[in-house]
């Protein structure tokens, strides 16, 4: 367990040291949140929506503030797999998946963590309708905050199983672009769920993405009641439980027709 | 029972070359890396392993250190094997693999250290004392607290070394360890492989293209080529086999010349300097000299053997490699 716990300090160290990376996502996440904020503001000039703009507001910046958990690949982890560095991590005494996971886990959690204060603080201090309202009730934040944490647990197991791919194919370029695609429309970030025709919404609900980020953030405005929270919960661990399973299988299977790049 | 047994071990890749023109799918090549390579090492061996580029050199050292599967034939390390029982094995093995980095790149060297003590649970007080130990004998101690990046090629070097020594492997593979080293580099890292062999009897494996780091520190080694073990014993008998010239370089006093040679030998001139290239089972060295010496006075005579690596380079070429 150590190991692992370790390989988590050490990518968490590493994420703490692009402090200029930092300032630039936030900047740029800041300004899709604005963007993307006035765009919601017009259709609402125009057409009103049965959600509340505040709600719509509320959701857009709570999904700029954690992009990071979603988006951005250990860039580091797939150069070695290109590269065949990797061969270093496949003589370790561990059990690779765990390994990698802990190394995911880490630079999604302090990456997002390190971004998502500061725009929760820009956002907080926007005028009503523009930035972020405070949470539906105390209890409905526990619950979202416990839920962002399974969100986090989900889309690790999602990235493990990119990372099982590009072992295959070596080239992580395709199978990202199709898998961000899929990421970024079925977690919310370019339209919020919470804006698809109902019928959409009883399917992408129950998709892997959904339980990353859009869970807990209606959790959060209290869209899902606080009595919902068990059932958002289980779905989120089902849907790790099988990611994890499908993830060790397929590193398994690579461990047997592994080949190192470069020599 | 030796430590290392390998018995008719077998790989194969499959690579796909560039599509060709008027052709729907890529042509995929089967290339086998080893066809069927048997040895045996004994417990605190430092054995040489050579072969040109492609024999398969690596793709032993990635089978017994776990990370590769092969397609067939046997292979035990003290008495697991290495794929099977990937995890134990890996435990009391260590490697360096010269081309790449198990090092956090912009991280201090005692961060990344540190990592790898909590990977291989090596207690407290074990890793502070080996640690002070490697540092010592590797001249890391100003180094620990730099992040890599800042090292130079030679200092990365030695501080990868450290880090694969650190849990203090039973079982060491060492491949190109000494790639793009300077000289000095060189010889205090083959002093530091020597000393560990024979202080903590280490076994080593040693794959490299560099023919000194060989007659430096190996007693014995294996040569490999197109996936088969061609050769096992010790290096100056294999190198008799193909160091069958010599190379003497004659200079003169004013206005005398070369005697007669008989055919077979070939002369350069570089300046006052004469230069003979001659095979010494044809015409034996003291032969050879007795005759320029009656020529007249000698003003200085030098002897060369070949260098090793044009003998290598020979015996490949023999070998058709």
């Amino acid at each position: 367990m150590k190991a692992y716990l370790s390989a988590f300090r050490m990518r968490l160290r590493m994420e703490t040291q692009y402090r200029g990376a930092v300032v630039g996502g936030v900047i740029c996440q800041v300004f899709f949140g604005l963007v993307l904020v006035a765009l919601y503001r017009a259709l609402y000039a125009g057409k009103p929506q049965s959600m509340p703009i505040e709600t719509v507001t509320t959701y857009v910046w709570l999904q700029q503030a954690f992009f990071r958990m979603m988006l951005a690949s250990d860039s580091e982890l797939l150069d070695k797999i290109r590269t065949g560095a990797i061969a270093y991590d496949l003589c370790r005494p561990v059990q690779m998946y765990g390994y990698y996971y802990a190394r995911i886990m880490a630079q999604k959690l302090v990456g997002s963590l390190m971004r998502a204060a500061p725009m929760l603080l820009f956002a907080a201090l926007l005028p009503r309708g523009w930035g972020i309202s405070v949470p539906d009730s105390m209890p409905a934040f526990a619950l979202a905050v416990i839920s962002l944490l399974g969100g986090l647990l989900c889309v690790c197991s999602l990235e493990n199983i990119t990372m099982g791919f590009t072992m295959r194919t070596l080239d992580s370029r395709g199978m990202q672009a199709l898998l961000n695609l899929l990421m970024m429309t079925f977690s919310g970030n370019i339209l919020p769920l919470t804006l698809f025709p109902d019928s959409w919404q009883r399917v992408i609900t129950r998709l892997p993405y959904a339980q990353i980020l859009d869970a807990p953030i209606r959790l959060y405005t209290g869209e899902r009641a606080v009595a919902q929270a068990p059932g958002v919960f289980i779905t989120q661990f089902v849907w790790t439980a099988a990611l994890i399973a499908l993830g060790l299988l397929l590193w398994r299977q690579n461990q047997k027709r592994l080949i190192v790049q470069g020599g | 029972m030796p430590y290392i047994e390998v018995q008719d071990l077998q790989k194969h890749f499959i690579v796909r070359k560039k599509r060709e023109k008027g052709r729907l799918l890529r042509e995929k090549t089967r290339i086998q890396a080893l066809q069927g390579v048997s040895f045996t090492v004994e417990k605190g061996e430092l054995v040489g392993y050579i072969g040109p580029n492609g024999a398969g050199k690596s793709t032993t050292v990635k089978i017994l250190s776990g990370i590769l599967t092969p397609d067939g034939g046997e292979a035990r390390v003290g008495g697991m094997v290495p794929w099977k029982e990937r995890r134990q094995h890996v435990r009391r093995i260590g490697v360096v693999f010269g081309q790449r980095s198990q090092l956090w790149w912009d991280v201090p060297l005692l961060d990344s250290y540190s990592l790898l003590k909590d990977i291989y649970r090596v207690p407290d007080e074990a890793y502070r004392r080996r640690l002070a130990d490697l540092t010592d004998a590797l001249d890391l101690g100003d180094l620990l607290r730099t992040p890599l990046r800042l090292l130079s090629l030679g200092q990365r070097m030695r501080a990868e070394l450290c880090g694969s020594l650190l849990h203090g492997p039973e079982l060491l593979f060492l491949d190109e360890p000494t790639i793009g080293l300077d000289a000095v580099s060189k010889l205090a890292l083959r002093d530091f492989l020597r000393r560990e062999n024979e202080q903590n009897g280490t076994t080593i494996l040693l794959t490299t293209h560099d023919m000194e780091d060989i007659a430096a520190l190996c007693p014995r080694v294996m040569v490999l080529g197109h996936g088969k073990k061609l050769y096992d014993g010790a290096l100056p008998e294999l190198l008799s086999r193909y160091d069958t010239r010599r190379v003497i370089t004659v200079r003169y006093g004013e206005g005398e010349e070369l005697p007669p040679l008989p055919p077979g030998c070939a002369v350069e001139r570089e300046g006052e300097n004469m230069k003979i290239t001659y095979e010494q089972k044809d015409l034996p060295t003291a032969e050879l000299i007795a005759r320029l010496q009656s020529a007249g006075p000698i003003r200085e005579l030098t002897v060369q053997p070949q260098n090793v690596d044009h003998l290598i380079a020979a015996m490949y070429r023999e070998m058709n490699l």
